[in-house]
């Protein structure tokens, strides 16, 4: 049992053995020189292996305040003013007395009037005149100033009955702080005395290993004190990616697992790429000022070669070469050349596509977007689009299923259906819901399709593409388990640094 | 999105046979329908904007029987000959040259049918008409008017009129002034000498397109007949409004019958019910979809849509597209009516054959490296919008402006230009966490914007780095050791720093990297001021770089 003791430990007995078995922490801590805390900790240690016991009492302990201090050492005031009309020869004016006293004017009458009520001076008028010819004897409530600041602190049922009377004198005039303290005392038990009886040695430990040590071989000698190990330790936080990154990442470690590759555009992009050359007709409601960014400065931008705008001016209007009715209304060059910020990144892939027609391609990009949007919990102005197209001579749109559906298996989420539904740029549309068993309810993770003929057309693209897009953000929201968007871009610190990295 | 909530109740009168929510929860999806809400006795359901057709009972029903099979193939529309007629006067063509017609007897309305009605206009008028810009409508009593009607241009206030909704006689130029529908879309008509009016025989006023109905034709329960009337400056919108809308009232049990249209020019009776025909090759079908259908089987998918089909050899169909479906612009949409009508769920997922080698962007390659060393160093990553606002950008870190991308319509004050750089960012996520405890290292990888009048888009997006470090002792000899070793381990090599002066940073504790010779970032201590412009409390010292010229070096 005893080799499991530390030096602490080991102290504490020692000293309670030379104070007779039982005493307070206070004077155990003086004897064996370990600071109080110590001591205490020892004390919860040996009481539980039943080495000691430790009593309790509670009591009221007088200490003093910074004024009470300041006169225990300077003397009382009245103090003061007797010794400075002694040295005036026993009369003088209050305003010279308090300058020579040097002492706050604030405390002059208080000064005073302690001296009328001793008994030790008269004031007449603006004169005040000792009563005494020589110093006063030191008063009770001097003597226990003094006691206090000795002792630091006092019992109050250790003092005599005058000095308690005094104790209430100087309370009133504020000078001290009584407060309930507890009074600990630890005592041998029957094992304990056993234990001590048998003696204990004490070898200094060391607490840190030191270059000095480990390389002179001292190590082997000294005796390394053992740790609580299950003592709290201080918090320290990693750097970290962001949550919202990581799951970027993964995505975009998917895409290329699957032999994707990766793109990237500009974020502020042409009406003509972001809109027209995806089919969207220049009055379509997703144009409108309420719904995209447009940009004030710089405001317009350049279009590109007249063959593609040509083939995207005429699918507008009458459906050009591809059988298309077209949208059937003028087009207008000066509506595409304005700027915005992308309100997706088929923009960019489209814009890729115009250049790269050799099939297979595989690309994709998981990237910033913008939309016209109100901040709230469920909607922010700027997000990430995961956009993934694979532009092949023979692809369907089962293959399109298939390449989501393995896309977001690899993300967990396995449920995934693929309902109808309507793009301006892709047919047969449709988008991929997978079932949020919290919620109880699909919800829509991506919009999906093949491009229509009016898009490939004026880019000169000859084979089916398969292309999808969706909100990188929804897929964090389930993955972390959020309702509120706007947490993902708030960067609070306590957020980012309790997420764990692995969820 | 457009919505409509379908109570089961009335859902199955539509149908003919009843149905359960649950019924309808499993069956709209495959439609097309988004379900946003669902309760004991209704579906409130989501459709696509292109399909405006499907804004009523009657429209969702027809699909709804078709996919099911109770009643297959394409829905038959007849309108009985002509008897009123409706003249074109020419002072409207200068305004809102279009109107189309037509008339709907012994029709059953309860109330929730009106509402529907009233729904059904807005849904028009938003999806065709564009906010009433291309095409609006009015759905009038007509047992209160009489044939012929005309439709002209008047003076803003040579008539006076009861406006739907007012117990008052008044103008129509007093409409626009205090009508809130005047209001409204007075910038459709104000800015012509004359307004549009339709009226009767007898000079009543059925309405002031595209503004409001007069009370006069007010369509209630008791209603039995309606005249329907379609202005706009698109005959094309006009005519898919008046398609879409006559077929919808015909299936609600009206019986339709044309009006004579008189123009200046000519004369056509509306509206026309013919269906379109468009051809769909079978092979074209299965080539995209990866099925393989045989024509019966193509034609049987587009029946379940409503569409007509028929074989007429060398695997084409012709199909007949019912005149409610305005969407169908090109053989690719019946591609798509008939994996609709095949099943979306029983499309067999499969993976596309092409063996690829995928390959990260070099930018981003190159970003990851960054952010790996910077958490290695300690730092916790954050991410910022681009968008801000030039009081922090600028005002908060004691720079000019220089001439920021600035967004034409913001939606909030908060976020009106692109960041130039990224420490602005970063000092007011400081600014925020001043609860967290200390040392606190941060930092972002990303976005910044700056004109470039050489690119297409004006605008260049460049890759930037910042961090920041702050805490009581945060200083600039910490923030350069950590820059240093960021670069040493990008291997940059060739750069060196110079001592600086920059308006955010603290003068004697500044230095701008410079790179070949030109400058790609500053190191600094944070000058007091714009920590107390923030009101952070602790020193900071940050570094930015722009990654560009490095990843352009690194990747050549």
């Amino acid at each position: 049992m005893l080799g499991e003791l530390r030096i602490n430990d080991r102290k504490t007995l020692v000293a309670l053995k030379e104070l007779g078995g039982r005493a307070s922490v206070e004077d155990i801590a003086r004897k064996s020189g370990l600071a109080h805390s110590a001591v205490m900790r020892s004390a919860l240690v040996l009481s539980s292996e039943e080495i000691v016991m430790i009593h309790e009492r509670k009591h009221l302990a007088a200490s003093l305040n910074s004024e009470g201090k300041g006169y225990a050492e300077m003397g009382l005031p009245e103090r003061r003013i007797v010794r400075c009309l002694l040295k005036l020869g026993g009369e003088a004016d209050i305003g010279r007395l308090a300058e020579e006293a040097k002492m706050d004017p604030e405390i002059v009458p208080i000064a005073l009037g302690w001296l009328k009520s001793k008994g030790w001076a008269e004031i007449k008028g603006k004169r005040c005149i000792l009563t005494l010819n020589c110093e006063p004897p030191k008063g009770v409530d001097e003597e226990l100033l003094e006691l206090i600041n000795e002792k630091g602190k006092v019992v109050v049922d250790e003092l005599s009955p005058e000095l308690k009377r005094a104790l209430e004198v100087i309370k009133k005039r504020k000078l001290v702080e009584v407060e309930e303290t507890v009074h600990r005392e630890l005592e041998l038990t029957a094992k304990g005395w056993n234990l001590v009886n048998k003696g204990i040695k004490i070898v200094e430990e060391v607490t840190q290993l030191t270059p000095e040590l480990i390389i002179s071989g001292k190590w082997r000698s000294v005796k390394l004190t053992r740790f609580d190990v299950k003592a709290s330790a201080p918090v320290v936080y990693p750097g970290k990616e962001h949550p919202l990154q990581q799951i970027i990442k993964r995505a975009r470690e998917i895409f290329l697992e699957m032999g994707f590759t990766e793109i990237r555009g500009p974020i502020v992009e042409t009406a003509f790429w972001n809109f027209d050359a995806l089919f969207q007709p220049q009055d379509h409601p997703a144009r409108e000022m309420a719904d995209t960014f447009y940009m004030a400065n710089p405001r317009i931008g350049r279009l590109p070669g007249r063959k593609i705008v040509d083939g995207v001016a005429m699918v507008h209007e009458n459906g050009w070469i591809t059988g298309s009715k077209g949208w059937g209304y003028r087009w207008s060059s000066e509506e595409a050349m304005k700027l915005v910020l992308r309100t997706h990144t088929t923009a960019e892939t489209i814009k890729y596509l115009a250049t790269h027609k050799r099939p297979p391609i595989k690309v994709f990009s998981v990237d910033r977007v913008y939309r016209n949007e109100q901040v709230t919990y469920k909607n922010i102005a700027e997000f990430h689009q995961i956009e993934g197209i694979v532009v092949d001579k023979k692809v369907t749109l089962r293959d399109l299923m298939g390449t989501l559906k393995t896309f977001y298996k690899k993300f967990g989420l396995e449920k995934i259906e693929f309902w109808p539904s309507y793009f301006p740029y892709t047919e047969p549309s449709a988008q991929a819901m997978v079932f949020h068993p919290k919620l109880n309810r699909w919800i829509e993770l991506c919009g999906m399709g093949m491009f229509r003929p009016e898009v490939l057309a004026p880019m000169g693209i000859k084979c089916p593409v398969l292309a999808w897009g969706g909100g990188l953000e929804r897929l964090a929201m389930i993955e972390l388990g959020l309702n509120d968007i706007r947490l993902l871009y708030a960067n609070n610190l306590g957020w980012l640094r309790r997420t764990p990295l692995c969820q | 999105m457009p919505v409509i909530t379908l109570y089961r109740e009335r859902f199955s009168k539509f149908l003919g046979r009843d149905v359960t929510v649950e019924d309808m929860a499993k069956t709209l999806p495959w439609i097309g329908f988004d379900i946003e809400e669902r309760g004991e006795d209704y579906l409130k359901v989501e459709f696509n904007p292109n399909r405006i057709d499907l804004c009523s009972y009657a429209g969702v029903a027809r699909a709804y029987k078709g996919f099911t099979e109770w009643e297959v193939g394409l829905p038959k529309y007849e309108a009985k000959e002509p008897k009123a007629t409706l003249t074109i006067d020419k002072a409207v063509a200068d305004v809102r040259p279009f109107m189309l017609a037509a008339i709907v007897r012994d029709i059953r309305l309860d109330d929730e049918a009106v509402a529907e009605l009233m729904e059904m206009q807005e849904d028009l008028h938003w999806g065709i008409g564009r906010d009433r810009k291309k095409a609006s409508i009015g759905i009038h009593n007509l047992d209160v008017i009489n044939p012929p009607f005309t439709y002209t241009a008047v003076k803003p206030e040579s008539v006076k009129f009861v406006p739907l909704g007012k117990t008052e006689e008044m103008t129509p130029k007093e409409i626009l002034e205090k009508h809130e529908k005047g209001v409204a879309y007075r910038h459709l008509v104000d800015w012509a000498p004359r307004y549009p009016l339709l009226v009767d025989r007898d000079g009543q006023v059925l309405s002031m397109p595209p503004i409001i109905n007069g009370e006069l034709t007010r369509v209630t329960a008791d209603t039995r007949n309606l005249f329907l009337d379609i202005t706009g400056p698109s005959y094309d919108a006009v005519e898919k409004s008046l398609k879409v809308l006559a077929t919808a009232l015909a299936d609600m049990g009206g019986t339709l019958e044309k009006v004579i249209v008189k123009y200046p020019d000519r004369t056509v009776t509306s509206p026309s019910l013919e269906p379109e025909r468009m051809r769909l090759r079978v092979k074209y079908a299965n080539r995209l979809l990866g099925l393989r259908l045989n024509d019966d089987e193509a034609a049987r998918c587009l029946m379940k849509c409503r569409l007509g089909a028929e074989k007429i050899g060398n695997g084409l169909l012709e199909a007949s597209i019912p005149p409610y479906r305005i969407d169908i612009l090109h053989e690719i949409d019946l591609v798509e009516e008939v994996a609709i009508g095949y099943g979306y769920y029983r499309l067999e997922p499969t993976m596309p054959k092409a063996v690829t080698v995928g390959e990260k962007h070099p930018v981003y390659a190159f970003a990851d490296k960054v952010r790996q060393l910077m958490i290695g160093l300690g730092f916790m990553e954050v991410m910022n919008f681009t968008l801000t606002n030039e009081r922090i950008h600028y005002d908060y870190m004691l720079v000019k402006p220089k001439n920021p991308v600035r967004i034409a319509n913001p939606v909030s004050l908060e976020y009106t230009i692109v960041r130039q750089t990224l420490l602005p960012c970063l000092m007011r996520n400081l600014a925020e966490n001043k609860h967290e405890s200390y040392p606190q290292r941060i930092f972002e990888v990303s976005d910044v914007a700056r004109i470039n009048r050489r690119l297409e888009t004006m605008v260049e997006r460049r890759l930037h780095v910042a961090a920041v470090t702050c805490h009581s002792t945060a200083n600039y000899t910490e923030v350069k050791a950590y820059c240093e070793a960021l670069l040493a381990n990008l291997s940059v090599e060739g750069w060196h720093v110079r001592e600086a002066k920059h308006p955010s940073f603290l003068s004697g504790r500044t230095s701008t990297i410079a790179y070949r010779n030109r400058p790609i970032g500053i190191i600094g201590e944070i000058n007091p001021q714009v920590l107390n412009n923030f009101q952070i409390e602790n020193p900071a010292a940050a570094f930015e770089i722009d990654l560009e010229p490095l990843i352009r070096i690194k990747s050549q």
